[in-house]
């Protein structure tokens, strides 16, 4: 039966993998043999299958998370999982949904070939460049921190000149933080469940290994910083989380939290850990919350604190949201597959799919406290 | 009739030899005026962030807004007859505009499309032109500057507009 299991995931990955191909910008000269015109002639078919693949994702989370908590998977079943998931996603097409990957490309462009530094010229100024017929934010100095800048220096240098293995490789980078950032939930929680909600979850997966975005890996240099901070290392826990600050600055809204469990290890004070990982969550939950004054929320921003929540072992209302977003992020794209515009009802989709899903689980949540309950054991 | 368009066709001649195309270019609002301490760190901010803005773009960059602000700032401190000053400032002006043109002469011999940063600058020297013209007109052409306890100093205001004008002209 987990065997069928395996081979209809990975046909499902295949698929999904494929699927990302219909939407090859037309812009995109590298894959102009890959265009097919299909997601924005098709759009409603495109939508439709698009609505049909995310369902199926959870309804497979469901039967792994199911299988954790039933104890019937094992750590090397699941980690054949993750490595089934990796190998596949890592070769589909990074603009499907986002894309932000072009600007990790332009922005490396600008320091690494450019030489110029990107938080003062911008990609567009390089006329003639070829990458301007498809970034879609060429026209903005470097978002990110100096570290992810310099990380993306990696995928530049493996590069060696061509746009198409630098594309890809820094899905890899992205892969391998994802891996490790696996490895860490594991290391900390030492239990299953967490692992699969984290590893297999749908909305991570479609973020990190299709999309490549790069929160995963400040979530990453968070969660070392945490586990570090476990075993009493204050200067790398000190140390790490700066570094996740230089990624994506967001992980700033944590300061107090490293604060306190820095004052409670030095007075040598026990800490519970997972009144920590429910502060993390509630914090970056409301960084989420709060992205619409800068933009909007993107479905990306979610593994903010799904990451944290996904750790949390008692108390789970804060994990049940985070699921109920989990499941209605990705639906945030349909809006845009089916009509191909920002403006008209747009939004307001964006918003229903968007909070519906939570607002569910809250009302339910207090019409009978006693569901999940027994969730861990 | 014909003494009419003889002096029309003169009034022209002499109008167009005089007049420049207004440039759409916007200068920056006046930013800190030397006098305090916040002008020094004001300083100092601008010595460090030479190296932030690292490239050939990047220099372009730096050099045209320093010219632009030191610009801006000689007309505030000659409106304010701080002409001592407002002097220094002009030097520093034209120090930076002289700067602007051999980094993108690099950026274009590192095969960087230079078009659009031309074109930029031609219309920030227009925008200079007509601001120092128009400073050349209102100013007094020499100025004795007298401190209370040290030698006056004299400065040509006319020959230093006339310099920053020269000077911008060629970078046209």
């Amino acid at each position: 039966m987990k065997k069928l299991i395996v081979i209809l995931y990975g046909i499902f990955l295949l698929l999904f993998s494929f699927f990302s191909y219909t939407f090859v910008d037309p812009n995109l000269s590298y894959l102009k043999n890959l265009y097919s015109d299909f997601a924005f002639s098709q759009k409603l078919l495109t939508t439709v299958f698009y609505i049909f693949l995310v369902v199926i994702s959870f309804i497979f989370y469901g039967i792994f998370v199911y299988l954790g908590i039933k104890k019937k998977i094992n750590l090397k079943e699941v980690a054949l999982l993750v490595g089934l998931t990796i190998l596949i996603l890592i070769f589909s097409y990074p603009a499907m949904l986002s894309y932000d990957i072009f600007n990790y490309v332009a922005t490396s462009k600008v320091l690494f070939f450019y030489h110029e530094n990107p938080y003062v010229v911008m990609p567009i100024e390089f006329v003639g460049d070829s990458l301007l017929a498809f970034t879609h934010a060429a026209n903005k100095i470097a978002l990110y921190g100096p570290l992810w800048i310099f990380l993306t220096g990696i995928p530049y240098l493996l590069g060696i000149g061509s746009f198409i293995v630098n594309l890809f490789a820094l899905k890899l980078l992205a892969g391998a933080f994802y891996l490790a950032t696996v490895f860490l939930v594991w290391k900390i929680s030492k239990n299953i469940v967490p692992v699969i909600l984290f590893a297999l979850n749908p909305l991570i997966i479609m973020e990190t290994l299709i999309s490549g975005h790069n929160d995963i890996v400040m979530i990453f240099l968070t969660l070392l910083s945490f586990f570090l901070l476990m075993q009493k290392k204050i200067f790398f826990g000190i140390l790490f989380f700066t570094l996740s600050i230089f990624i994506k600055y967001t992980t700033i809204i944590l300061i107090p939290v490293l604060l306190f469990v820095i004052w409670r290890t030095i007075r040598k004070k026990e800490i519970n850990w997972d009144n920590i990982f429910l502060s993390s969550s509630l914090l970056m939950l409301i960084a989420f919350l709060l992205a619409p004054i800068r933009e909007e929320i993107y479905p990306w921003y979610a593994m903010w604190f799904l990451s944290f929540s996904f750790l949390i072992q008692k108390n789970k209302i804060l994990l049940y949201i985070s699921l109920a977003f989990s499941f209605g992020l990705p639906f945030r794209y349909t809006p845009f597959i089916l009509t191909g515009t920002h403006a008209g009802l747009t939004p307001v989709i964006k918003s229903i799919v968007t909070f519906l899903p939570p607002l569910a689980v809250v009302i339910y949540f207090l019409i009978n406290k006693k569901l999940w309950q027994n969730f861990y054991r | 009739m014909i003494r009419i368009w003889i002096v029309a066709f003169l009034l022209i001649f002499f109008l167009a030899n005089r007049v420049y195309a207004k440039s759409d270019y916007v200068l920056p609002y006046p930013s800190n005026m030397p006098g305090g301490l916040s002008y020094k760190l004001h300083l100092l901010y601008e010595n460090i962030s030479k190296y932030w803005y690292f490239g050939d773009f990047g220099q372009f960059d730096y050099n045209l807004k320093m010219a632009d602000k030191y610009l801006v700032e000689a007309k505030t401190l000659f409106d304010y007859k701080q002409y001592l000053l407002g002097f220094n400032a002009l030097q520093k002006t034209d120090s930076y505009s002289t700067n602007i043109l051999p980094h993108l002469i690099k950026a274009e011999k590192n095969s960087k499309d230079v078009a659009q940063k031309k074109m930029l600058l031609k219309e920030a020297m227009q925008k200079h032109i007509e601001v120092l013209e128009e400073m050349k007109n209102r100013f007094p052409a020499t100025f004795i500057w007298e401190p209370e306890k040290s030698a006056p100093t004299i400065l040509n205001l006319e020959e230093a507009f006339n310099k920053s004008i020269q000077l911008r002209e060629k970078i046209l």
